[in-house]
């Protein structure tokens, strides 16, 4: 599959703690050994202490783009977090954009000391639904807790990603990253995690 | 061995852009590395300690910028390689000793890196230390991408060693901390020995001397600039001898080009990327100058390139060159959510500043999908507002603070400082702390508010700073505070590690940036030494805690409170606590309670359970740290510890 | 029940708090995570944001509401203007010398809380004890030991409330608490209040005669007069002397009266309740006669105690002479009269007395 556009924008959006650079950096890693050029882009330090974090994978056939999006030209967004998600295909979504979203809402401190409302998730996946051309939605935090360890959601939404045949990156060469990014870290739940996300995605009808 | 390490020439890697700097020190044969930890700079150092023991050279975090650049002057001084990282306040720290070594020169390669934070998303300034450079005097070099981090990196070193005059190259967050793709180059390891003979002398001089050495520094730019002229970190792309030229360096290429090629003005305009930033290179741009009528600048965050070349162009008028029409942050035309020449640029700054010049439409994804994705976000996306961690002994020490300062009454005055605390002032922190600007300005500031009485102000002032906060600034100012009379309380939160910029090592937690333990150098020591009343506490014992800063506060003089407890990031249990609500004694709303937990706490794991209309604990986030429980009015919280 | 309305903290800050008028009884704290008691102070750490709350509900500075609580405590308002509803005024005193040794004059607190705890007409006992015989802490007594550890007056503040809050939780099944006016006032806002607070765990409320009592700044005064000396009693003794006296067991120190009343909690200036009217027993002194207490009896429960400690011979009793009692309603009426007539009308907005009662007590 090669890049219509010469360029395929996929945002990884969540909040700080959710392992959302690990993802990102393991996509990326995948596409870097297919022969891509990619670029990743995310916020950090301050923004990881519960705020919200993106991370922005692009790859391209022809040379290395900046960072980040422009505005409305998100191809996939991979939501570990519904508010974020929405949030994200706001900002950078278009009717085109595709979503795989993890449906496990996490409060912020602003929505718990009551500050703000934090909306139904349904209302929120079905927003989500409006501003894109599909949304598949898995509970990857429950396949995580399946694989051992729920705060492996972020590693089963990777496998989500390489299933998913909206990109050009072989699910072999994730498959690879992942064993020898985790390979003295829980290797074989890791691993699981991935495939649960590989199969969850492959079965999983848009909304 | 990450990529930073391995030896493979040729092999295409995705490295983050401060790896990558990493990775050009290594390949210019870098011996002797230092630096403070500090966003978006951080990594360089980490990557270069992790390479360290393996490729036989020196990394050290130094206890503040000024240190790191100086003992990394004093290596290049004998003729080592020497690199010094830094975010870019740390500039400013670092100011003194920077603007005295580019007199007296160097002998080894030496390079300065330092990471600016446009937008400051995780800083109190966007300052851009492009301007030291100039300042200083030296040269300059900004990396477009992840290849020109290492690649400009390495040639920093060949560049200053040849000239005799320290290098500077300077990175932005979105270059620092995006990955691309780097082709690796060979790793250098020349056996090179310190020297210092008795002839050695290395000053800047003062009267006649600095003025002499003054005029050598000029003569080092010129050939500089002569350099730079050749560079193949330069270059034109676009139409030829176009009107219209774009004028840009470091992230600023990237998103040109992109700006350009949405817009489809490929065939119609000029980009002139410029890696070597100063000295301009003058007659380069004097070649574009000349076919150019109008000019557009993308750069982050001062207007630095604009400027210069404004000057230029003016100095080129009289051969004829111009009249040309500038935009760029003077026009208004790049401009961030709160104007010119503050926050970061992106390519949709430069697709408006480009649509607005050259009238041109550009179309977006539709005016009716804008306004259906205006209207879904502002009526459910909730704000996410920072807080601390799930476990933060932070916490604990805000509410003591905020406890014990409402039990004295008198209004205390807080200051804050630089690290994962600086959050005090925000709800997470109980919004108690008051001021914020830089590394040991909570104590410094502290010490003015303290020594007010004469004018009136009579309130107690309670200065908070870090554990690394402590050694790299407010030591100064505790000496200040004892010797001036200042009355204050000093809180030092001691979580055993530099938390906010990633648990690096400092000198009280008996590691170093190798991993080889090192003498702890303790807080209270240098605190009893000054003379001040100091006591120690675990934050987590909450009663003790306030108790103990209620009675400091009523005592005269320089008094000391070390909240110590470890940061659970940093030091995470085997085993974490099972914590839970036992949601028939919970309170929720009633009067006693009134969503404590939730609403006044905010730790992350306590969160809301909207169908029984009671607290839950969410036990992902939770760390098991069962402060939450101890301060439940209604001891509904339960902690079983797991064996 | 009253019918006054009930607020919450940020009005309690506002009427009580802020005008000075918190008078330490400690009821608003060890409510909730917002109100501490800080050295003689009632500090309000974070809002809470309810507009009702306990806090504001047992304060006895909020609004106290004469009528109702007499009608609620004696089933009828009072006969006797000047010291409240009563069944019987006597003399009495502790039969054990040793108890009378320990304690202030007569004993007759001492006595009758280590005689309810030891029959078990009573679990617990929330009394102020001090260590040093100078500051006080509130502190629960479930022996007879534990008890004579408390005799004595006590004349810096405690917030012995906090101690009624601390036993009720602590699920004590029946309580008791000696207090001064203000303490027992609010004991009974509790048992009065619309929150549920299992109030009905108490049982026996003992009052102290009070005119007033110092703020902790009054220790630092008292500490350097007494120096490393050890403190065996402070005591006032009866006019005309006007002197506070020091007892330790080195000297006998005498400073004027006037020396300690410049540390008089303000909120003792607008206090109404000289003799404790709406406890079940109230107690003072005899002047003149150290080895005896004035003894108001009030309730049914009160008289039936204290007739039981009678028969069991830990009490002995004698008539109040008239003078005596003309004596005590003749201070305890001027004393609502100056705080009626010379004390701003807003410090006592929170008495609540009928219209003819005012009339007659100011003329």
């Amino acid at each position: 599959m090669t890049l219509k556009e010469g360029l395929l924008n996929i945002i990884i959006t969540g909040v700080g703690g959710q392992g959302n650079v690990v993802a990102s950096q393991i996509f990326a890693s995948a596409a870097v050994r297919d022969g891509f050029y990619v670029s990743v882009g995310e916020t950090y330090g301050a923004a990881q202490r519960g705020g919200a974090v993106m991370s922005h994978v692009r790859l391209s056939e022809e040379t290395q783009y900046g960072s980040l999006t422009p505005e409305g030209r998100a191809h996939i967004i991979l939501g570990f977090e519904p508010v974020e998600c929405l949030r994200t295909i706001g900002s950078f979504g278009n009717e085109k954009t595709k979503v795989i979203a993890n449906p496990r809402p996490v409060y912020s401190i602003d929505v718990l000391s009551g500050a703000s409302k934090y909306p139904a998730v349904e209302e929120v996946l079905k927003s989500i639904k409006e501003l894109a051309y599909s949304i598949q939605v898995v509970e990857a935090t429950e396949l995580a807790k399946k694989a051992g360890d729920p705060i492996m959601q972020n590693v089963v939404m990777v496998g989500c990603l390489a299933g998913s045949g909206f990109t050009p990156v072989k699910v072999e060469t994730v498959k690879d990253i992942i064993k020898e990014t985790f390979a003295k870290r829980r290797p074989e739940a890791n691993l699981k995690a991935f495939e649960l996300g590989l199969r969850e995605i492959r079965r999983t009808k848009p909304l | 061995m990450s990529y930073v390490e391995i030896d493979e020439p040729g092999k295409r890697v995705l490295l983050m852009g401060n790896e990558a700097v990493a990775r050009g020190a290594l390949e210019a044969g870098v011996d002797f590395c230092s630096g403070y930890p500090g966003n978006p700079a951080s990594e360089i150092l980490e990557a270069l300690a992790k390479a360290a023991k393996k490729a036989d050279f020196y990394v050290e975090w130094s206890v503040n910028e000024i240190v790191a650049l100086e003992v990394a002057g004093a290596a290049a001084f004998t003729g080592l390689r020497a690199l010094t990282a830094m975010k870019n306040l740390g500039a400013d720290v670092c100011a003194d000793f920077l603007m005295t070594t580019n007199l007296s020169g160097t002998r080894g390669g030496f390079v300065l890196v330092t990471g600016d934070d446009p937008s400051a998303h995780s800083t109190t300034s966007e300052l851009d230390t492009r301007n030291y450079a100039r300042l200083a005097e030296i040269p300059l070099l900004e990396p477009a991408t992840t290849q020109e981090a290492k690649d400009m990196t390495k040639w920093a070193f060949d560049l200053s060693q040849e000239l005799g005059v320290i290098c500077m190259v300077r990175t932005v967050t979105r270059l620092s901390h995006s990955r691309g793709v780097v082709t690796l180059g060979p790793i250098k390891r020349d056996k090179r020995s310190a020297e210092f003979s008795s002839q050695d002398m290395w000053t800047s001089g003062s009267s006649n001397i600095q003025c002499m050495f003054h005029s050598i520094l000029h003569e080092k730019l010129k050939r500089a600039q002569q350099k730079f002229e050749e560079s193949k970190f330069n270059w034109y792309v676009g139409k030829e001898n176009a009107d219209f030229i774009i004028i840009t360096s470091g992230t600023g290429w990237p998103y040109s080009f992109e700006a350009v090629k949405l817009l489809g003005l490929e065939n119609e305009v000029g980009i002139l990327k410029l890696g070597t930033t100063w000295p301009l290179p003058e007659k380069l741009v004097a070649s574009h100058l000349k076919h150019a009528k109008e000019v557009l600048f993308v750069e982050e965050t001062d207007p630095f390139l604009e400027q210069n070349v404004k000057i230029l162009a003016a100095e080129l008028a009289a051969e004829g060159v111009g009249p040309i029409t500038f935009y760029g942050k003077k026009s208004n035309h790049i401009r961030g959510e709160f104007g010119a020449g503050t926050g970061e640029l992106n390519v949709d700054i430069a697709i408006r500043a480009l649509t607005e010049v050259k009238k041109v439409p550009y179309p977006l994804r539709g005016k009716e999908y804008s306004e259906k994705a205006q209207k879904l976000l502002s009526s459910y996306v909730p704000a996410r507002s920072m807080s601390f961690c799930a476990g933060c002994p932070h916490r604990a020490s805000f509410w003591a603070i905020k406890k014990a300062a409402k039990w004295d009454g008198r209004d205390a005055i807080v200051t804050g400082d630089i690290g994962c605390y600086s959050l005090g002032m925000l709800p997470t922190g109980f919004s108690v702390a008051k001021t914020l600007h830089c590394m040991g300005a909570g104590i410094g500031t502290a010490n003015g508010f303290g020594n007010l009485k004469e004018f009136g102000l009579d309130k107690p002032a309670i200065a908070i700073a870090g554990d690394s906060t402590f050694y790299h600034a407010c030591m100064p100012a505790l000496v200040n505070a004892r010797w001036n009379g200042s009355n204050i309380l000093l809180v030092v939160l001691d979580n055993n590690t530099t938390a906010m910029t990633g648990h690096q090592p400092h000198p009280g937690t008996g590691v170093n940036a190798m991993g080889d333990s090192s003498p702890r150098v303790l807080i209270e020591d240098i605190c009893k030494a000054v003379g001040a009343e100091v006591r120690v506490c675990d934050p987590f014992d909450q009663d003790e805690a306030v108790q103990n800063l209620y009675e400091m506060l009523q005592n005269e003089g320089l008094k000391v409170m070390i909240f110590r407890h470890e940061c659970p990031l940093a030091f995470p249990k085997e085993k974490k606590a099972k914590v839970y609500v036992d949601q028939d004694k919970c309170l929720s709303e009633e009067c006693g309670c009134v969503k404590f937990c939730t609403r006044v706490f905010g730790c992350p794991g306590n969160i809301w359970d909207y169908e029984k209309g009671k607290a839950k604990i969410d036990e992902v986030i939770c760390n098991g740290c069962g402060l939450c429980a101890k301060l439940c009015p209604a001891g509904a919280i339960i902690v079983e510890e797991v064996t | 029940m009253s019918s006054i309305a009930v607020k919450g903290p940020k009005d309690l800050q506002k009427i009580v708090i802020a005008k000075g008028l918190c008078s330490a009884c400690g009821a608003c704290t060890n409510l909730c995570p917002y109100i501490d008691m800080v050295k003689g102070r009632a500090v309000l750490i974070e809002p809470c944001g309810l507009s009702e709350g306990k806090c504001y509900d047992f304060c006895p500075r909020t609004y106290v509401d004469v009528p109702s609580l007499d009608k609620t405590i004696f089933g009828s308002y009072r006969k006797n203007l000047a010291i409240g509803s009563n069944i019987s005024i006597i003399k009495a005193r502790a039969k054990d010398s040793k108890i009378r040794s320990s304690a202030q004059y007569g004993g007759v607190v001492s006595a009758l809380v280590t005689y309810a705890l030891e029959t078990g007409k009573i679990d617990a006992a929330v009394l102020a004890k001090s260590k040093d015989k100078i500051s006080a802490e509130p502190t629960i007594a479930r022996n007879r030991k534990e008890a004579l550890e408390c005799a004595g007056s006590k004349y810096i503040v405690c917030p012995t409330v906090t101690g009624v809050l601390e036993a009720i939780k602590q699920e004590k099944s029946k309580i008791g608490v000696v207090g001064t006016s203000c303490q027992i006032t609010a004991v009974r806002k509790m048992q009065a209040s619309n929150f549920e607070i299992e109030a009905d765990k108490i049982g026996l409320l003992i009052g102290l005669f009070c005119t007033w009592a110092v703020s902790p700044k009054a220790y630092g005064y008292i500490k350097d007069l007494v120096g490393s000396a050890k403190v065996i009693k402070l005591d006032v003794p009866p006019p005309p002397a006007n002197i506070f006296v020091m007892q330790t067991d080195a000297k006998r120190i005498e400073v004027p009266l006037d020396e300690v009343r410049k540390f008089i909690m303000p909120a003792c200036n607008v206090c109404f309740d000289m003799t404790n009217e709406f406890a079940d027993i109230s107690v003072g002194t005899v002047e003149g006669e150290e080895d005896w207490n004035t003894v108001i009896v009030r309730t049914k429960e009160g008289e039936k105690i204290l007739q039981a400690a009678v028969d069991a011979g830990v009490i002995e009793t004698k008539p109040l002479e008239k003078e005596r009692f003309d004596h005590l309603c003749e201070a305890s009426l001027t004393r609502k009269k100056r705080v009626l007539t010379e004390t701003e009308a807003e410090k006592t907005a929170y008495l609540t007395i009928r219209e003819e009662d005012k009339s007659k007590i100011v003329s």
